[in-house]
């Protein structure tokens, strides 16, 4: 005998893949997947948190390095790789509960089955005598069912069909919905939110513009030209730090701002608190306080005295003791530019000859320490960091020694430059305060998809959908004979009594199922009872 | 008194309490190794005192007619063994050690709970604000979480499989994670460090005690697969099907709050850095434990797969919670960097 494989066209191939697909085998492997796929975001520095350690990364393994990049492990959660995954998982998933909405919507119109014929040998079951004909125990049946909140069905004169816990798949087709939303409220907040981070120098301020933020990150359907056009300016930054010797030295204790708000222009100022954990809402978006450091103030003054630059200059804090590193460009210096790079020290070391590093992360102890280079600031015209100097076409001023000038500066210090290049003073310390302002849409369906989320899972894994059925047949008139068919311990008058038999069954495993066939037994015998 | 003594009377109690667990360790072990059937010399002994023996097991056999557990090694060895020393009664000793086991526990969970209260009156705060604390949090709801279950369940014979880790967790919390006790960083002051973190150590409590009790129930399981060997405690325990009903109940409630963990730290991260979610290390290994345990559900629920099966995948889930707290806390840059190590 010849075994002929089916052939399948291209809609029994499409039709086979769709099944293979909305299978739960396939459904648990890519959920599986997906928590493997997730974890080289964890190993691995990623772009949208840190591009500056993915820099580093490559940098420091530039054999592999590469490779990591053209795989997208630098960039995981928006692979093609992760993306595939959790598409097939959604599109495996909607495949799953579609048609069970379907089944559940009918089930949920539909009447409860028909009592089957052996009720004994279901699940649970119990049996009971009681007073009365059969039409008297079945409808106190379906009245204490009634009232334990089933749906009731008499399909015929011997029986009632009962049925509840259809929250149950309700709450699991819920569930998956709601993680479907959560996913649409993410792409919303991608393509329609924005964030921009700025640096604040205490008594600055700025407006919100495309242009105004130092990193301005819209999303692809943001209209960047329509921004909430509010100002703001930061009025006090107060950060204290552990001052205690020991393990926990230099641990931050304090860190809030006080910010004024103008909404529109032409609006009233504002003047309103900013601390961590309570960003403050202007105009649908919100600004959080996120990061600190200090802006020494720099005056660099040419040989006749005249100011060329004197600004409040953030230097970015480079480890837990805010070593900060930071540029100053005198573009306006003649005959060549002026460029000025180095480390500012909160708490420099006081012991002479000591490292230039920070002991401690507050001012109790201010240094400046600048290299001076003088030539082309931008090479090219190229955009370059606020924070760093190419160098290329610059040459390091040399000092009386011959050797390159190092500037070390306090605050009310002021250097004068040799060669007639002017002079330079470190006036005082300020901070700053990395602000960030965030526009997020999609966050309230996120929101809204993550409540549901959680209720519907209480609902499905702590309802039990149950089925009961009762049949019950009249005793002949003989009472002996009925108390010993019936084993049970009947002993009132003559009159015509009835066999209630109870089976349940449960769509799981359900331990307590033979507990409530119990419990519903005691009842109709207590209703039985003669008041 | 002042901050620092009562942190000093907190890393009393907490140095007494791992005493005492140690304790309450051998008492287990012992009880463990006493639980196995009685030998024929011993049921001699034991016919001589009939006094000693005897009372009801009806805690753990209620269910027994229901389940669809295939006639066990353990039923053959009870009904060989029942006339003498009255079906499955454990013996005197074994009963003698379970009862200071128990004891043991309750007083060392007692100083436990002491020990987290001081710490938390000494800091004006929650006191679960890095590693340590938290790893102390959590051994103290696993403690508090079996001394109540234990009573009810008669689960004398988890004790060690609950108070191993138990001493681990809090041997590595005084060594490794150990840190003084200090004020919070700023980030961190918010009532949601309240509700985010403790419902995160009620889950870890929750998938902890889940992964004491899949292991005795893997092993049970292996046990009824096999012919009839040497005699072992496991005889004793629970029969497979009702303990794999319990694994499950356990880590759906430690499921439940997993997943209210996760959705609360993505509010308080919307208050806190902007965003509700960035891929952050911890996100990310949390997201990988929820999708783990997501998975054992979903595999429990689905006919065709054995529960055995679906058992591991919650036991590589709590290996995911270890690496979620012990190498992300410690190895990877993150914004939760609240070790303070």
């Amino acid at each position: 005998m010849t075994v002929m494989a089916a052939r399948l066209g291209p809609t029994g191939w499409a039709r086979w893949a769709w099944r293979q697909l909305t299978s739960m085998r396939t459904a648990l492997f890519l959920l599986m997947l997906l928590a493997v796929a997730a974890v080289p975001g964890s190993i691995f520095p990623q772009r949208s948190i840190d591009a500056g350690r993915v820099a580093n990364y490559l940098v420091s393994h530039p054999t592999i390095g590469p490779w990591l990049d053209r795989l997208s492990f630098f960039d995981v959660f928006s692979s093609p790789w992760f993306s595939a995954i959790y598409l097939l998982l959604v599109i495996s998933l909607l495949g799953c509960i579609i048609p069970r909405m379907r089944t559940h919507v009918s089930a949920l119109r539909s009447l409860p089955p028909r009592a089957p014929a052996r009720l004994d040998r279901l699940a649970a079951y119990a049996q009971i005598v009681v007073d009365g004909d059969v039409e008297t125990a079945l409808a106190a049946a379906e009245t204490v069912l009634k009232k334990r909140r089933f749906r009731v069905a008499r399909h015929d004169a011997g029986s009632v069909s009962a049925e509840n816990g259809y929250l149950r798949e309700s709450g699991n087709l819920l569930f998956h919905v709601g993680l479907c939303a959560i996913i649409v409220g993410v792409a919303v907040g991608h393509l329609f939110g924005w964030r921009g981070d700025i640096i604040v120098p205490v008594g600055s301020g700025f407006s919100s513009t495309m242009t105004s933020y130092d990193t301005m990150n819209p999303g692809p359907l943001v209209n960047t030209s329509k921004l909430p056009p509010f100002q703001l300016t930061l009025d006090a930054l107060t950060v204290t730090f552990n001052q205690q010797a020991g393990g926990q030295l230099g641990v931050p204790r304090q860190f809030s701002a006080s910010i004024t708000t103008v909404d529109k222009p032409g609006d009233a100022p504002v003047k309103q608190p900013l601390d961590l954990n309570a960003p403050v809402g202007i105009d649908g978006s919100n600004v959080y306080l996120l990061g600190n450091g200090y802006a020494p103030v720099i005056t660099v003054r040419d040989a006749s005295g005249k100011v060329l630059y004197q600004e409040a200059t953030p230097f970015l804090p480079q480890d837990n003791s805010y070593r900060s590193v930071g540029t100053v460009k005198v573009t306006s210096a003649v005959p060549e530019q002026l460029g000025l790079s180095g480390l500012f020290l909160p708490t420099a070391d006081p012991r002479a000859g000591a490292e230039p590093v920070s002991i401690f992360p507050g001012p109790d102890n201010p240094e400046l320490i600048l290299a001076v280079y003088r030539g082309t600031l931008f090479p090219g015209d190229l955009p370059q960091s606020v924070y760093t100097l190419n160098t290329s076409q610059m040459s390091p001023v040399a000092g009386a020694d011959g050797k390159p000038l190092v500037l070390r500066l306090t605050p009310g210090q002021r250097v004068t430059l040799p060669n007639g290049l002017g002079s330079v003073s470190f006036d005082k310390v300020l901070r700053w305060g990395g602000l960030s302002v965030r526009h997020d849409p999609g966050k309230q369906v996120t929101f809204g998809a993550a409540v549901l989320t959680i209720l519907a899972l209480l609902a499905t894994l702590l309802v039990r959908r149950r089925r009961l059925f009762v049949r019950a047949v009249e005793l002949p008139e003989d009472p002996a004979e009925g108390a010993a068919s019936a084993q049970a311990d009947w002993s009132g008058p003559a009159g015509r009594r009835t066999v209630v038999r109870i089976g349940g069954i449960s769509r799981t495993t359900d331990p307590a199922l033979n507990a409530l066939v119990a419990s519903i037994c005691d009842e109709l015998t207590e209703r039985n009872r003669p008041a | 008194m002042n901050p620092t003594t009562l942190a000093s009377y907190s890393n009393l109690a907490l140095y007494s309490a791992m005493l005492v667990f140690a304790f309450a360790m051998l008492a287990f072990t012992g009880h463990l190794a006493a639980l196995r059937p009685v030998t024929r010399d011993e049921l001699k002994e034991l016919a001589r005192e009939p006094a000693l023996v005897g009372g009801s097991v009806s805690g753990q056999e209620g269910e027994a007619a229901t389940t669809d557990r295939p006639a066990s090694a353990r039923r053959e060895a009870s009904d060989s063994s029942a006339t003498a020393a009255g079906g499955l009664e454990p013996s005197l000793r074994a009963r003698k050690l379970a009862s200071s086991g128990i004891a043991l526990t309750w007083l060392a969970t007692a100083l436990l709970t002491g020990s987290v209260v001081l710490r938390g009156v000494a800091t004006s705060r929650p006191p679960w604000g890095n590693m340590f604390e938290f790893a102390t949090a959590a051994a103290c709801a696993v403690s508090i979480g079996y001394s109540v279950l234990a009573k009810r369940n008669r689960w004398e014979w988890l004790g060690l499989f609950v108070v191993g880790p138990v001493l681990l967790t809090l041997g590595l919390a005084t060594t490794a994670f150990y840190v003084d006790d200090a004020e919070l960083m700023p980030i961190l002051r918010s009532y949601w460090l309240l509700i985010h973190v403790t419902v995160a150590i009620l889950a870890v409590a929750s998938f902890t005690l889940a992964l004491a009790l899949g292991v005795a129930y893997l092993l049970v399981a292996r046990r009824e697969g096999q012919e009839h060997k040497t005699a072992s405690f496991l005889d004793a325990l629970p029969s497979a099907a009702r303990l794999e009903r319990t694994v499950y109940a356990t880590n759906m409630v430690g499921f439940i709050l997993w997943t209210f963990t996760l959705v609360a730290g993505a509010i308080w991260a919307q208050k806190a850095w902007g965003s509700y979610w960035t891929w952050d290390p911890k996100e990310v290994w949390t997201f990988v434990v929820w999708c783990l345990y997501a998975g054992y559900m979903h595999a429990r629920a689905t006919a065709g797969w054995e529960p055995r099966k679906a058992t591991y995948l919650a036991l590589i889930g709590y290996a995911a919670v270890i690496v979620n707290f012990a190498v992300v806390n410690v190895f990877f840059v993150g914004q939760h960097s609240y070790a303070g190590l």
